[in-house]
């Protein structure tokens, strides 16, 4: 009762702290989409969340400007078999309390995320994680269940968390109250309004590049874009092709954007309804004019792909042939499956663009198919989406990524038989993902997704439309060049001098 | 008199219990948040584990029985989302809804009243058929259409105002004006109504006749007299502002109770759901009671038809 | 009370027909196929000529004419809110009949379930149902009449008691005349009145609560046009596409407005004693 007091009291009579700071040149204010979930790196893991707490903690290891996993926490790794993977450890990185991260903390968090009681939201990501134990006094070993080449790519968003903190504040205020060995430190958190962090002096790679950080929670897009132009924040993200156009004309602001490791697709249900026959979905195919849909929707703010992965993916397959615009032979084919005024029903939610799912209705309705676009909320969505093939729809809008720049955490989840995301069987296919992720070796795993990537250009249980851009828009003299995997470190972002 | 206590009380308590229980279901038949919750690669059986570790494969019957048992503790959960208590995530999000039902109810009654009275004072004239057309013009306007209205003009064009959030004072101005235009019709007119009843009765006309003015009339009978159906129809009001400011919340994305309980809807966030329609009814319920009482205490003809 | 129709009624009732003619006539008379996209005309303002024809208001994010697309969103707010009014009506005023007159146990159980469904904020119930049972046409319809029938039976319930307290009517009774006759004959002609105020008042509503729900994603369909949907949609571009906002808006002030009046004119003529809202 008398937090409600307060906080009523301190609304009322705050002053607009964030009008002046915007042009203070030791902060950083940011415009996300969503106020963080939550704060404790090992449970929601929403972009919004993770943009502020990957700067209160360190990851094991991380990715660089490239894309290239690199060290971080852990200094070097090696494999002493298949399934056993050994990190030597940093002897100098200290917890904002002071205290020093030990091989300890690193097998508690590992063991933390993985354990089921927790019940992590991403345990999924990490659940191939059979042990990990202290294996020497700056050495931790980690042991798989089976060969999984995608384990570094997965333990680039593990984050280090200090096991006496942790048990002793316990999981609830752990998470209101997060503590880690990062560049920032949580300095308060005004929920569904703000987060605000504060350098952490001590950091062990350098001196954070502001002395304050503050993400403030703005859902709209222009509001966040009026936000920008009028000089109230420095940073927004999550900006649309359009609003880019219109923020280029103003001195003073940029745009700066990355073709991400996100992409774009048209689902097609292989199994059920009028989709069912093959040519259906290759003169659908033929029907979409992507470079149409990139130029007029995206305003050139998408690269364009021939298969369901992007270039920024290892897997990519460059020579994958395109199908090629034509409505007249899609009308063609169409016709030659007895498909004319075959009903499709496009299912949808708000979370996709919704001027994409309309411009591929226009375009299928011009080649003789109906489509209907049937919208629910997200939940109902994934529920029929990832259901019976009769209940999925025949089309529907995807943006996938996998956030581990890797074809299995692509085209494994979406294709293979058994599934849920799966309307699609091909024993073949499924031969040659599973090939993909019992080995290591790189060479032999290129060669199972060409196999696998013809299979599909075939079979067309999906089309690559293209790699989603992301963009900012920020103050000039803001450096930072974002990277494919949407990353958010602020140790990567200073002012001009 | 207490028995028309006891009889509303009783009422009023079936009727929570009511809500609980329709919220309750209705948010559980819309399906559970774990396939939000989850990465997009999850397997079918990582989503069963997850989804049976938050308890969602238990019967309906039980989480009922379950919530209910929560509620008798004053307990209300703990978010799947948010994983923090249900309660800390409402105490940090009602102030701001309060603020704003405060800041409407003012403009409402700050506007409405003034008008209502002036429209029965100089009835007939030009300046009652004014703000009979500025009454008429709160009532049917679309809130969300007046707030992004006046966000692209006070905030864009003009940049008096901010375009959003909650830094201040300032940016409590144009929701709370959009949130009140409709409750400022309602009291416009029952002032107006209750003014021109009043004005009407013998004692004041045979007051006036003596030679009283209009002002002193007003001040001492009339308004006395017409601050009984104020307030209890400010009591209903509040109920109705909390309820309207779901949508000014989502336009000017002001943190309140409104906009969170949109987001938990689309996140199936069910504790924080519940949590929101139990104090927004609760509240209204108890306002309507005291209302009702209040009413009662003036016109005994009404506890008859109870 | 005025015998002969004010010019002030006379223009609400000429911008009502507007509506409804806009509203039924819609496929004659809008001037383009309102689901017809032009990639290359998105987001041009009033008065724009091409080669596609004229765009009196202007075109919408994927290029449609914004004209025809307010004629049918006209139609969609008309239908919607004709079809719910009707079934709350239906639902309200059949069980508040059924209150007032039989009273006891049944009366007491569906008075409590009115005053449970009139506690929970009427955005809120709708939003969780169209959750549950999920977006669509004939779903949203059945949405908002289901929720708004409390109404009907509060006044349809006031009204059959003090109507059955009539002398009357008991005389009915006493002769022998079954409950369906004199419910149908004598009492329902006697609430018709109020009941038709609220029916006035809520059609207005219905129209706002159709937008509201339709601004909030989760009424009227795309591609298919609604006046909440392309305001919605005209938010991202509220400053460099204005007439995505106004003229739906517009469009939507005037029609409530005009109910709201006639609402208030027919409450002058059918029950005087009721009070604001």
């Amino acid at each position: 009762m008398h937090r409600l007091w307060l906080s009523l009291a301190a609304l009322l009579l705050a002053t607009p702290a964030f009008a002046q700071s915007a042009a203070d040149k030791t902060e950083l204010v940011i415009d996300l989409a969503a106020d963080a979930a939550t704060l404790d790196p090992q449970l929601q893991w929403d972009t919004d969340s993770y943009s502020v707490y990957r700067n209160i903690f360190d990851n094991l290891v991380t990715r660089d400007q490239s894309g290239k996993i690199v060290p971080q926490v852990a200094t070097a790794w090696h494999y002493t078999n298949d399934t056993t993977l050994v990190f030597d450890l940093r002897d100098d990185i200290a917890f904002q309390d002071g205290s020093k991260l030990t091989p300890e903390d690193v097998a508690f968090s590992v063991q933390r995320i993985t354990d089921p009681a927790f019940k992590s939201p991403q345990l999924s990501q990490f659940d191939q994680i059979a042990s990990a134990e202290v294996s020497g006094p700056h050495q931790v070993t980690l042991h798989t269940k089976t060969p999984y080449p995608a384990l570094l790519a997965q333990l680039v968003k593990l984050s280090i968390v200090p096991k006496a903190v942790v048990q002793k504040l316990g999981d609830g205020e752990f998470n209101q109250h997060p503590l880690g060995s990062g560049p920032y430190k949580l300095d308060s958190w005004q929920h569904g309004v703000a987060v605000t962090l504060t350098a952490n002096p001590n950091y062990w790679r350098g001196k954070p590049p502001f002395a304050r950080a503050v993400f403030r929670a703005v859902p709209d897009v222009p509001t966040r874009v009026a936000d920008l132009r009028a000089g109230r924040v420095d940073l927004v993200r999550g900006l649309g092709p359009d609003d880019a156009q219109a923020l280029k004309q103003e001195a003073g602001l940029k745009v700066l954007s990355v073709p991400t490791e996100r992409v774009a697709y048209l689902f097609i249900n292989a199994q059920a309804g009028p989709t069912k026959d093959v040519r259906v979905r290759q003169a659908i195919a033929m029907a979409i004019d992507r470079d149409g849909i990139i130029s007029a929707l995206q305003q050139g703010y998408g690269v364009p792909v021939n298969e369901v992965l992007t270039p920024a993916d290892f897997g990519y397959d460059k020579d994958v042939k395109p199908w090629p615009f034509d409505a007249n032979r899609a009308k063609a084919l169409i016709r030659q499956a007895g498909a004319e005024g075959a009903e499709l029903a496009f299912l949808t939610s708000p979370v996709y663009d919704r001027r994409l799912n309309e411009a591929v209705q226009q375009m299928l309705q011009d080649v003789g198919l109906k489509v209907s676009i049937v919208m629910m909320d997200q939940p109902s969505y994934l529920h029929r989406r990832q259901g019976p093939p009769d209940q999925a729809g025949s089309l529907s809008q995807g943006r996938w990524s996998c956030a581990c720049e890797d074809a299995d955490g692509v085209i494994f989840p979406l294709f293979r038989t058994g599934s849920i995301w799966s309307k699609y069987s091909n024993p073949e296919f499924d031969k040659a993902v599973d090939a993909a992720r019992q080995t290591l070796d790189p060479a032999a795993r290129m060669a199972d997704y060409h196999r696998a990537f013809e299979i599909l250009r075939e079979d067309v249980p999906a089309i690559g439309l293209f790699q989603d851009v992301a963009i900012y828009g920020a103050r000039k003299p803001l450096q930072w060049t974002p990277t494919a995997n949407e990353a958010f470190f602020l140790m990567d972002m200073h002012w001009a001098p | 008199m207490p028995r028309y206590l006891l009889s509303r009380l009783l009422q009023a308590a079936i009727a929570t219990f009511g809500v609980i229980t329709l919220v309750f279901f209705v948010m559980r038949l819309a399906g559970d948040p774990t396939l939000l919750l989850v990465p997009q690669g999850a397997s079918a059986e990582q989503i069963a584990e997850l989804r049976h570790a938050l308890g969602f494969d238990r019967p309906l019957l039980t989480q009922y029985i379950a919530y209910l048992d929560q509620l008798a503790h004053f307990d209300l959960g703990e978010s799947f989302v948010q994983r923090a208590p249900v309660s800390a995530i409402l105490g940090a999000r009602i102030p701001y809804t309060l603020a704003l039902a405060a800041g409407a109810l003012a403009v409402a009654l700050g506007i409405g009243l003034p008008a209502g009275i002036a429209m029965a004072v100089w009835r007939g004239r030009a300046v009652e058929r004014l703000l009979a057309a500025l009454v008429l013009t709160g009532q049917s306007l679309p809130t969300f259409w007046s707030g992004i209205l006046m966000i692209l003009l006070f905030g864009v064009i003009l940049h008096w105002l901010p375009t959003s959030g909650a830094d201040g004072p300032a940016s409590l101005i144009m929701p709370a004006v959009a949130l009140g235009a409709l409750a400022m019709s309602t009291f416009a007119r029952m002032a107006r109504i209750a003014v021109l009843d009043e004005l009407q009765r013998d004692y004041v006309v045979a007051a006036r006749a003596r030679g009283l003015s209009l002002g002193a009339a007003l001040w001492r009978h009339v308004l006395r007299n017409a601050a009984i159906p104020v307030i209890t129809v400010t009591a209903l009001e509040i109920g109705n502002l909390l309820a309207g400011a779901v949508i000014v919340e989502t336009v000017f994305a002001w943190p309140g109770i409104g906009q969170l309980a949109i987001q938990s809807i689309a996140a199936r966030d069910f504790l924080v759901v519940q949590a929101i329609v139990l104090f927004v009814s609760v509240t209204y319920i108890t306002l309507s009671l005291l209302a009702d009482i209040a009413y009662s205490l003036v016109d005994p003809r009404i506890r008859a038809v109870a | 009370m005025k015998a002969r129709l004010s010019p002030g009624i006379v223009l609400i009732l000429f911008l009502l027909t507007l509506f409804v003619v806009a509203a039924v006539l819609a496929p004659w008379v809008s001037p383009h196929d309102p689901l017809r996209q032009s990639l290359l005309l998105r987001l041009r303002p009033p008065g724009t000529v091409a080669a596609q024809g004229d765009f009196l208001l202007g075109t919408d994010d994927l290029g449609r004419d914004l004209l025809s697309r307010i004629i049918y969103g006209a139609r969609a707010s008309f239908i919607v809110a004709t079809l719910s009014v009707s079934v709350s009506l239906l639902t309200g005023t059949i069980l508040g009949l059924a209150a007032g007159w039989f009273r006891g146990w049944s009366a007491t159980l569906i008075m409590r379930l009115v005053d449970t469904m009139l506690s929970i904020p009427a955005i809120l119930l709708a939003v969780l149902t169209v959750a549950v049972l999920g977006p669509g046409f004939t779903k949203l319809i059945l949405v908002l009449g289901l929720t708004r029938w409390p109404r009907y039976t509060r006044v349809a319930y006031a009204s059959t008691l003090q109507v059955a307290a009539l002398p009357y009517i008991r005389a009915a009774v006493m002769a022998g005349a079954g409950p369906a006759r004199i419910l149908l004959r004598h009492v329902l002609p006697n609430i018709a009145g109020p009941l038709m105020v609220v029916a006035t008042s809520e059609f207005g509503l219905m129209i706002l609560f159709e937008a509201g729900l339709s601004f909030l994603g989760l009424g009227i369909q795309p591609p298919a046009p609604s006046w909440g949907s392309i305001m919605s949609a005209g938010r991202d571009y509220v400053a460099r596409a204005w007439w995505m906002t106004v003229f739906p808006g517009i469009g939507l002030f005037l029609v409530v407005l005009c109910v709201n009046l006639m609402g208030d004119w027919l409450r002058d003529r059918l029950d005087p004693r009721s009070v604001g809202r």
